[in-house]
């Protein structure tokens, strides 16, 4: 390798370990020992020039650390040092956590009310259908009992075991009219119950109903 | 490592109560911002398991053979989470830091020592713990939801076909999670004995104000997809003993005890077995025309309906649910300790936890001995 590799610096950059150690000097001219003095005193100065440029650097770094040091012991707004923003960091960190902490809970808290108030009026709806059904039921019971016993007052008394259709005392047309009167109640009765039995499913399922639209105006509910 | 130094250090540090965990959790995420997507948006309720098991793994830290096993399932659940051995020495870092800024001047080099071996320690069970389980298990199963039933307001049937097989036992359960509720993850028990095509029963109620249940039971549908976590329980049938079966069930505590039911009725010569199924109100016994048809096909089975909150007999309701189908009235525990005695069975008790509690009181009083009572409560699991 006769050309000397001295590195190729460009204007700002800096010579590292590396290009030190694979520096090679050319060999001196013919009749002289050594290395080519030309090259080696370029390459000191080089590293001279580099050595002043570290020095002044470092000085300039020591400087800006006392003030620094300075700044921060004198509590000045600014650069701290890091473990201090560390914790400052933790800190912010963590009251934004019990923020969002706080925004949950009190989601939570107003779901649970809200779907408590609708579990109330829910309870509130059926037990009055309820109440209503069962004085309905009532009503129509009075209401048989009465025209039963109408039946039977102006009905003539009877003797206790009827031994034959027909053979009774109360006479044809009475009779004919009284059975016609139960078989009337009895379907009344009957008709009464399915409607009522279809009103209250009717019922539950309006429930059901304004539940599930509820639910589907729910954001996110059924994505 | 000197346990009562690392006990003793861990009372001091908390004393301080939730701000320790709050102040691991903020300094773990500013030093790895990555890990914060891994837990949830809220954190409180994860800042009380954090401290609650420290606190139990400092407690047990001379029983190693309580806590081992403690650790292994530890291990075991964090797959899930996606949790693996890169992500160990960050948690420790913060730990070490937080107990630290806690101690104050109470810190030393030697404390400083102790929680490194112990942090070590765990870290290391709960890994080799996880590896183990690697090697027989996905880190989690993908399902998707198949058909949803609607029972009432408030309570839904979910089949799950997950994407492989997933073997438990019947009585347990596995912890899920939904995609519109990321890292909410909830427990809820398989209400069935595995079947030939893998897919499983969830029985949920919904809980006002929770976060998951009011989604699985009114928002999902059949195409849904769920992640679900390894089986856990020990709400488990005692193959072993000769004795009767007793299952006593309040609200969708049914779902493992039915499970239970179906491994019984796959025996060639099944146990009698007593089901009491109890709720507040007749339309809460949400599962009862399933249960009867089979009371009705088994005759060693015999199902025994309950209600709390209604009176019995007359008027409208029996008008509505016209014939008689023998519910009982009364507090679950009461109605069955007045079905007694129960003395030479197993008795499997499942539900909220006053009526869990309620039952074990009158079984035991009633002369059934504690350790032939296997139960479960719904609260958070312990941890
Ligand atoms: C091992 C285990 C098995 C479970 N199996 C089932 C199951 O098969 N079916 C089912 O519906 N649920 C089951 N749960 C409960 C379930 O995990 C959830 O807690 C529940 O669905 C509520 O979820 P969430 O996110 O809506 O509310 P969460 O955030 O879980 O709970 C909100 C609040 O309600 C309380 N809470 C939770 N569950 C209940 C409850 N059941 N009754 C009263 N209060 C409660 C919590 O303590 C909390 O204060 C099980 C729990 C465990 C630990
Ligand atoms: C000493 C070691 C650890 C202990 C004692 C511990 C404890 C716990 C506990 C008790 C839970 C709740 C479990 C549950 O809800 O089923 C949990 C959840 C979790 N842990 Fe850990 N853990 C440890 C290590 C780690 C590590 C190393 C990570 C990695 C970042 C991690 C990340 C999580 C996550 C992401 C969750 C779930 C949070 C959620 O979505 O609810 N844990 N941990």
């Amino acid at each position: 390798m006769n050309s000397p590799n001295l590195p190729v610096v460009s204007e700002g950059s800096r010579l590292t370990p590396g290009e030190l150690q694979s520096v090679v000097f050319a060999r001196a001219a013919l009749g002289r020992r050594g290395y080519d003095e030309e090259q080696v005193r370029n390459f000191l100065q080089y590293v001279e020039r580099e050595l002043v440029k570290i020095f002044t650097d470092k000085a300039a770094l020591a400087d800006e650390v006392n003030r620094l040091r300075a700044q921060a012991a004198s509590g000045g707004r600014g650069v701290m040092a890091p473990e201090d923003a560390h914790f400052q960091a933790v800190r912010i960190l963590s009251q934004a956590q019990q923020t969002a902490d706080l925004y949950v809970a009190d989601a939570e808290r107003y779901t649970r009310e809200l779907a408590h108030e609708a579990r109330l009026h829910r309870e509130a709806i059926l037990s009055d259908a309820k109440g209503r059904a069962e004085q309905m039921l009532e009503d129509a019971h009075r209401k048989a009992a009465a025209v039963a016993e109408a039946a039977v007052r102006t009905a003539p008394p009877q003797p206790a075991p009827a031994p034959s259709p027909g053979s009774g005392t109360l006479p044809d047309g009475e009779r004919l009219a009284l059975e016609r009167e139960i078989a009337y109640l009895r379907t009344y009765s009957d008709v009464y119950r399915t409607h009522l039995r279809s009103y209250l499913e009717a019922l539950l399922r309006n429930v059901d109903e304004w539940e599930s639209s509820e639910r589907a105006s729910l954001p996110g509910g059924n994505a | 490592m000197d346990s009562q130094r690392l006990k003793a250090s861990f009372a001091q540090v908390a004393e301080k109560g939730d701000a320790v965990a709050l102040f691991f959790y903020s300094d773990l995420f500013v030093r790895n911002p990555h890990l914060r997507d891994m837990f949830p948006i809220g954190m409180s309720g994860q800042r009380d398991k954090l401290l609650r098991a420290l606190g139990h793994i400092v407690s047990q830290v001379d029983d190693l053979s309580n806590l081992v096993p403690f650790l292994q399932q530890l291990g075991r659940d964090h797959r899930r989470f996606g949790i693996v051995a890169e992500h160990y020495p960050h948690v420790g870092a913060s730990l070490l830091a937080t107990l630290r800024h806690f101690s104050g001047t109470a810190w030393t080099d030697d404390i400083e020592s102790d929680w490194n071996a112990a942090y070590g320690l765990v870290a290391k069970v709960m890994l080799e713990a996880a590896d183990e389980n690697a090697l027989s298990s996905p880190a989690w199963w993908n399902g998707q939801v198949v058909a949803v039933e609607r029972r009432r307001f408030d309570i839904s049937v979910l089949r799950i076909q997950p994407d492989r097989p997933l073997p438990y036992t019947p009585g347990q359960s596995v912890a899920l999670e939904v995609p519109s509720r990321l890292r909410h993850w909830r427990y809820y028990s398989m209400a069935n004995a595995p079947r030939p095509d893998h897919t499983v029963d969830f029985h949920v109620r919904l809980v006002d104000g929770g976060p998951v249940s009011p989604v699985l039971v009114r928002g999902t549908q059949a195409g849904d997809r769920v992640r679900m976590g390894a089986p856990i329980g020990t709400l488990t049938l005692d193959e072993s003993s000769p004795r009767d079966v007793l299952l006593v069930a309040g609200s969708t505590g049914l779902a493992p005890l039915k499970a239970i039911l179906e491994q019984i009725s796959r025996r060639a010569v099944p146990p009698r077995v007593h089901l009491f199924f109890g709720a507040r109100s007749r339309d809460g016994l949400y599962d009862l025309e399933d249960l009867a048809k089979l009371a009705d096909g088994f005759p060693w089975l015999t199902v025994v309906p309950a209600v709390s909150d209604e009176p019995g007999g007359h008027g409208f309701s029996s008008l509505l649910h016209s014939g008689d189908d023998g519910v009982e009235h009364g507090n679950l525990s009461d109605v069955v300790a007045r079905r007694g005695p129960w003395d030479g069975h197993d008795a499997y008790v499942c539900g909220p936890s006053v009526m869990v509690g309620h039952t074990v009181e009158q079984l035991t009083r009633l002369g059934v001995p504690r350790d032939r009572i296997r139960l479960e409560t719904f609260t958070d699991a312990q941890r």
